[in-house]
């Protein structure tokens, strides 16, 4: 193996470590990364060959990296591409961003228990959904949507999500902020 | 995107393609290594080359397990590049915090002869209470620090439960360290646990030798 690094090797090893980063539309893509634009930023993420995706391992059946309390982070995701994936007949990005007290009120809905607490857990978890690329979370504004890796899915895959979200119940109007 | 993979697929059939490909993401993305033996892709040397190859292409390496089983990591050269990049470094509370649980998980049964030479990985779990003593980090930093270094594969939770006293262990990214990764890793160990050991001594002149040569 050479000393020398190409550029382009560097760029992509470093994208597996930062997970998904935006970078300014104008800057250049390094080859091998999926560019995802969203307006004035372009985020930045690994692409697999052959449009393979980490859902091959099930059918090896092997273990994923484990996740904490991954049922709660899937519920949380879900309760968001309820309220942000609005039209279920286009693809889920860039989705419509939600007001964050509709997506606790979707995951609220999904729970049983103390709702307090289980609003806290889901803020924590939207947090951590935003960190990793799956949802973007503007906390100033109170807003989520949907997060680049969801530009990556494959076609395929969203039939059965779609069917599951026509079938949750959307946010309550006092949680939409309507009168 | 795949075009990247391409000129290392194109010569294969359809086939020899999935395998290869199949081989790539269960390295890249499985908890633990796979065993060769599920992969024609890492079973046969040629395949596997390719594998590498590819993986190459994001500077990574495959990585031999203890028992015919492979995972991937980063290549060494690479792993230093990446060391040096303030963005791709951990904060240095969880630094200290994966120090401990290395020292009370690894280094202290090592050297008590009861966990192997060459492994990062241990069934003898750092105590919390451990850590919160030894940490000197607020209590609330401490698990914020616990939270992402779990978040991120480097510490497992053991559950305390029967005799078993619960704490934290190496998490799965510890099967990715190369044989490199691996000695610095002890090296750094030994520097930081008992720095004026003649162990870190002769560490410390070697890599001052090391670095007079290059």
């Amino acid at each position: 193996m050479s000393d020398e690094w190409a550029p382009g090797i560097l760029a992509r090893a470093r994208a597996r470590v930062t997970g998904a980063v935006s970078v300014p539309a104008a800057e250049p893509v390094p080859p091998g990364l999926a560019a995802v634009p969203d307006g004035p930023r372009t985020w930045l993420l690994p692409s697999w060959p052959d449009g393979a995706t980490p859902a091959v391992l099930e059918q090896y059946e092997l273990a994923p990296m484990p996740l904490d309390r991954s049922g709660q982070a899937r519920r949380v995701l879900a309760a968001a591409l309820r309220c942000c994936w609005a039209n279920l007949d286009d693809a889920p990005w860039p989705g419509v961003p939600a007001p964050v007290p509709a997506v606790l009120d979707v995951y609220a809905g999904m729970t049983r228990g103390d709702a307090a607490l289980a609003g806290r857990w889901a803020t924590g978890e939207l947090r951590r959904l935003a960190d990793t690329g799956w949802l973007v979370l503007d906390e100033a504004r109170g807003v989520v949507r949907t997060g680049p890796r969801t530009a990556l899915w494959p076609h395929e895959a969203l039939g059965p999500l779609r069917d599951l979200l026509r079938r949750m119940p959307g946010p309550s109007r006092e949680a939409l902020g309507d009168e | 995107m795949s075009e990247l993979f391409d000129p290392l697929l194109a010569p294969y059939d359809e086939r020899r393609r999935a395998e290869l490909v199949a081989a790539y993401m269960a390295v890249e993305h499985a908890a633990a290594p796979v065993p060769e033996v599920r992969f024609p892709a890492l079973r046969e040397p040629a395949l596997r080359r390719t594998v590498a190859a590819m993986l190459a292409l994001s500077g990574r390496t495959l990585v031999r397990g203890a028992d015919r089983d492979w995972t991937s990591g980063y290549h060494d050269d690479v792993a230093a590049a990446l060391a040096a990049d303030p963005a791709c470094v951990l904060p240095v509370e969880d630094r200290a915090v994966l120090t401990l649980v290395l020292v009370h998980s690894v280094a202290i049964p090592r050297a008590t002869g009861t966990l192997g030479e060459d492994t990062w990985l241990s069934p003898y779990p750092a105590a919390a209470d451990e850590l919160r003593r030894r940490s000197q980090l607020p209590v609330g930093e401490l698990e914020a620090a616990l939270r992402r270094l779990r978040t991120a594969g480097l510490v497992t939770q053991v559950k305390a439960g029967g005799d078993e006293a619960g704490g934290y262990v190496p998490g799965p990214q510890f099967h990715r360290l190369t044989p490199g990764a691996r000695r610095r890793l002890q090296e750094e160990l030994i520097l930081a646990a008992g720095p004026d050991s003649p162990l870190a001594a002769a560490i410390r002149a070697r890599r001052r030798s090391n670095e007079e040569a290059s």
